[in-house]
């Protein structure tokens, strides 16, 4: 296993596993699509599996009495710029630790590390004071800075890892060929590191899409509202429309999908793009 | 000259944790040393009495205990899935692209979506679970997945597995990717078979990425709340409240700040130790 | 590609920088227009929000001058209380007028985070009002909300089966308990289900185990003491238990169950008696509903020799204390509730009116005639236990009246340990 330019013929076991795996992750998804196209009655019942009638009344739903469509500019808008803003300073920063030489690199990376281990509830209130005090409450920053300092701690080790494996002759021969730091950075290593970098993107955009505590609590209006909270918007005092929320799920869930779909060639590795020979 | 430039570099990014994120942990750990009430108008010092409260305090212990073993297990699992998928998608075959896409869905699904999907799944009347069990044999008669004592714990399991599996094979499968072409070609070249690649190549090099899923996927695990929250709420009778449950209960349901900030800052501090001891673990593993 | 890359990275900062400054402008744009009075409303996301935010026209109209700014927050009570909280504590003047849950008065007056509307009711105080959410609303003798909808738990049974065996619908727990399994004996159907109710480990359990408790005469605080530890109490969670694992005339999937999940089970047709709060009888009237027609509604039944005691649920409207504007929230509050408004918010949201007049009103009869036969239960309807410490309270009791109705500690335990962490709360009052 692990070859990438040559296509052997895979033993069944191999297919019986990539069938298992997709099972697996697309079964709850298709049960989500199922339920989005039933009728409320059908819902609640099992049999039937399918729906008898298919209906789009949901999806319509969804887009009626509110600015579905709205929320998900925002999110989007929310998601990019945190993604561009944490890979740009994370890696940054990955380089520093990855590849220069100072004092209190592991020290750095720990700290990174420790932002993530406190629980998100305990940091709300005080987070809210903060925001509230740089009058940042319904707008994007309030979102984008909080999110892009705790997305960078993820950030910040993937592209250490991926910065480490490097190796350090094309650092050092591009340094002696009269290179700054932030030349080689930009002309030779993000290119290498570029399975490192859409892995980090895909997760950081997600984290951010898919955000909701902070979302919740540091806006209120319906203009700056995001996907998150839209949705946790759509249950009543009791009742709870599974039929819209299945709908939501679709909608929200594909074009991000069918975006790592597209893109997921260029994440392929640049190690290998024949740029080291000996 | 060099340090500068890396000054400059790492400047940035912990400008920023430092602004946003200490702030609200060192907030925490001020308040985990006050008696705060705001309801009953309490505010006042009262050093480790918190703590000292929290070492005696059942329920936190059973929290503990709740949130270790859906941790320890969890992580097992999502490990080992999440190796076998990105080793799937590593290798080249037709509709790679759409099983790398495909294999992503569930941990983009939003989080306050995934819970209720999963509610509904396990719904001992009209749950998709209970059905296909039962339609392939393996149930005679439905389970109360959520509402039994030990089920409740491994239904959790089984749906924050299906969610956070794909996160670990993206980030194994990046450091699959960095693995270069000729080690692979040299070691087959020398007549060394698939487990023997495995084991002296694709690992070792592979380390660094499993240290970084598993550091991350601890953390979250151990903090893990919005899953249990819906799902089951912290029952039946407590037997699935998690750390970040009970925080959230006694700051925001009892707005007893000052133990439940205790109660978060016993989890970071946990979870510290826990990441330490990974951490120079696999150290020791990678120089050996 | 590497260009690329070099314009992305240099675009972040110029974007970071952009966002921060449109943070700012947007911010400015919160502000008041010229001559312009804000109020703002927060409350919990309503079904047809067009009725609520046609009904704040009209205040609007009557008050020229004034622009209500509505707030939506997710329905999820837990949510509202942690966003209310984490503002209240913060003394955010951002909203001025609230909606708060029943349960969340007592506890927010006395923190101070609620206005004392005591001096602006006058004399009448609450008259008019049904007593259950007066008594939510009152603290130390002062009022700090006024009730805007009123809940109470009802049992739902199938009118057709209970019809076919005979039977009325029961008044004690025991006759609902033969009735139960007469009826299942007879039908012989195993989907059928005796009696659901909610049992999952959350508020609504409370709820629930109220009913039984407080239908058997007991109590759960008195004074400073539980009263927990009373055979009344013990009694109640043992036929709780017992319903479920001697009598099996509950399903043992109720306790992981919540209002959603029982409702679609009585939906299915799979049940004969459900304990629920109102809300699920206009769906179930509704078209393409399993058992339309075939829901009845009655009030719950109780211990032999006590009265029913239905849980009072509910929504009340509040005024912030660090309200900028107090006397024009007041009358948004004050407008709110009235009887027209109630009456409107009951005829089209099927919101039940707090006001006793109101469920004898013709009009209100003929538009949403789900209300009128509500008027027993809510009469009756007690509050949960009336006290700031109440949500601590219900979080201690939570997992002991879980362990107790699935057997994992006999109810005399389970009562003892709620007991003896109650009083421990109970002696933090220090006046």
């Amino acid at each position: 296993m692990g070859s990438r330019t040559r296509r052997v013929a895979r033993r069944p076991l191999f297919w019986a596993l990539v069938t298992g795996v997709a099972t697996f992750c697309l079964l709850p998804f298709l049960w989500q699509l199922l339920t989005s196209l039933k009728s409320n009655s059908e819902i609640s019942t099992l049999p039937p599996l399918l729906p008898t009638r298919p209906v789009f009344d949901h999806y319509l739903a969804i887009f009626q009495d509110r600015p579905f469509g709205r929320f998900i500019l925002n999110s989007v808008i929310v998601a990019s710029l945190t993604t561009v803003s944490c890979l740009s300073i994370g890696s940054l920063a990955a380089f520093a630790i990855a590849k220069l030489q100072f004092r209190g690199r592991n020290l750095l990376l720990f700290s990174a590390l420790s932002i993530s281990m406190f629980p998100p509830i305990a940091a709300v209130s005080p987070l809210y004071l903060l925001i509230r005090a740089f009058g940042w409450r319904d707008t994007y920053a309030g979102l984008v800075v909080p999110y892009t300092t705790f997305a960078l701690p993820l950030a910040i080790w993937i592209l250490w890892s991926v910065f480490r494996e490097i190796p350090d002759e094309l650092y050092l021969a591009a340094l002696v060929d009269g290179c700054t730091p932030f030349q080689v950075f930009v002309r030779i290593f993000l290119p290498l590191a570029a399975p490192g970098i859409g892995t980090a993107a895909i997760l950081v955009f997600i984290f951010a899409w898919n955000e909701f505590l902070y979302a919740l609590t540091f806006t209120s209006t319906e203009t700056m509202r995001t996907i998150p909270v839209a949705i946790a918007l759509f249950p009543g005092l009791h009742e709870i429309p599974w039929g819209e929320m299945a709908a939501a799920t679709i909608v929200v869930t594909t074009p991000l999908i069918l975006l790592v779909f597209l893109f997921q060639r260029r994440i392929v590795s640049g190690l290998t793009a024949g740029s080291v020979k000996g | 000259m060099r340090g500068d430039r890396a000054f400059l570099m790492i400047l940035p990014a912990y400008l920023l944790i430092g602004a946003v994120a200490i702030f609200p942990i060192l907030n925490a750990f001020r308040i985990s040393l006050d008696r705060r009430m705001p309801v009953f108008g309490i505010s006042y010092f009262v050093g480790l009495d918190n703590y000292r409260f929290l070492i005696q305090d059942p329920r936190f212990w059973q929290s503990f205990l709740n949130t270790t073993y859906f941790s320890m297990l969890s992580v097992s699992l999502e490990l080992t899935l999440g190796l076998i998928m990105a080793l799937l998608l590593h290798g080249s075959f037709r509709g790679r692209g759409l099983l790398r896409a495909v294999v992503l869905i569930p941990w983009a699904i939003p989080t306050v979506v995934s819970a209720r999907m999963w509610e509904w799944i396990l719904n001992p009347d009209f749950g998709l679970l209970n059905y296909l069990l039962q339609q392939i044999g393996l149930l005679s008669s439905p389970l109360n997945w959520l509402g039994d004592r030990v089920f409740a714990m491994h239904a959790l399991i089984l749906a924050d597995v299906w969610k956070t599996s794909p996160f670990v094979a993206i980030i194994l499968l990046a450091g699959l990717q960095m693995i270069p072409e000729e080690l692979y070609e040299a070691a087959r070249v020398d007549g060394a078979g698939g487990w023997q690649i495995f084991r002296r190549i694709t690992f070792p090099l592979l380390l660094p990425f499993i240290l970084i899923a598993l550091l991350f996927r601890t953390l979250d695990a151990f903090r893990i709340f919005d899953l249990v929250y819906v799902l089951t709420g912290g029952g039946p009778a407590n037997t699935t409240e998690t750390l970040s449950l009970y925080a959230y209960k006694l700051l925001f349901q009892t707005l007893q700040f000052g133990y439940g900030s205790a109660v978060a800052v016993a989890t970071f501090l946990t979870v510290l130790l826990i990441s330490a001891a990974c951490i120079l673990l696999l150290r020791r593993q990678s120089h050996g | 590609m590497r260009s690329l890359i070099c314009r992305v990275g240099s675009g972040a900062c110029f974007i970071i920088v952009l966002a921060a400054l449109a943070g700012c402008t947007r911010e400015g744009t919160m502000k008041d227009a010229e001559g312009e009075m804000k109020l703002v409303f927060t409350h919990f996301k309503v079904p047809s929000p067009e009725v609520l935010s046609g009904l704040i026209e009209a205040f609007e109209r009557q008050n020229p001058g004034v622009k209500v700014v509505e707030e939506v927050l997710p329905a999820s009570t837990d949510q509202q209380h942690q966003y209310y909280a984490t503002a209240l504590e913060g003394r955010s003047a951002a909203f001025d007028v609230f909606a708060l849950d029943v349960i969340w008065i007592q506890e927010f007056a006395r923190a101070g985070w609620l206005l004392d509307l005591t001096p602006r009711l006058g004399a009448t105080r609450l008259a008019g009002f049904l007593p259950g959410p007066v008594e939510a609303a009152t603290y130390k003798d002062q009022i700090y909300a006024v009730p805007w909808f009123a809940n109470a738990g009802i049992l739902y049974f199938r009118k057709d089966l209970l019809s076919k065996y005979g039977f009325a619908p029961p008044r004690t727990f025991t006759e609902l308990s033969q009735q139960a399994m007469t009826i299942l004996e007879g039908e012989e159907d195993p989907n059928l289900k005796g009696f659901v109710w909610q049992g999952k480990q959350y508020e609504g359990l409370i709820c629930v185990a109220l009913e039984f408790i407080h239908g058997n005469g007991g109590t759960v605080i008195d004074g400073r003491r539980s009263a927990l530890r009373d055979k009344k109490a013990v009694e109640a969670l043992q036929l709780m238990h017992d319903l479920i694992s001697v009598t099996r005339v509950s399903p043992p999937l109720v306790t992981s169950a919540d209002e959603e999940a029982t409702r679609h089970l009585f939906g299915a047709g799979r049940a004969i008696f459900m304990r629920n709060w109102p809300y699920a009888l206009a769906l179930y009237e509704q078209e393409g509903s399993k058992i339309r027609g075939m829901a009845g509604m009655a009030t719950l039944p109780s211990f032999e020799g006590y009265q029913s005691a239905p849980t009072l649920g509910g929504w009340l409207l509040g005024v912030n204390r660090f309200s900028t504007r107090p006397d024009l929230a007041w009358k948004l509050v004050e407008f709110l509730s009235s009887q027209a408004s109630q009456k409107v918010l009951a005829m089209k949201l099927g919101f039940p009116p707090p006001r006793d007049v109101l469920y004898q009103d013709a009009e209100l009869k003929k538009g949403n005639p789900f209300i009128p036969p509500l008027y027993e239960a809510m009469r009756l309807a007690r509050p949960r236990p009336v006290t700031p410490f109440y949500l601590m309270i219900s979080q201690l009791l939570q997992p002991e009246f879980s362990a107790a109705i699935m057997g994992v500690k006999p109810p005399e335990q389970a009562l003892e340990d709620a007991s003896r962490l109650m009083e421990h709360v109970l002696k933090l009052e220090i006046e």
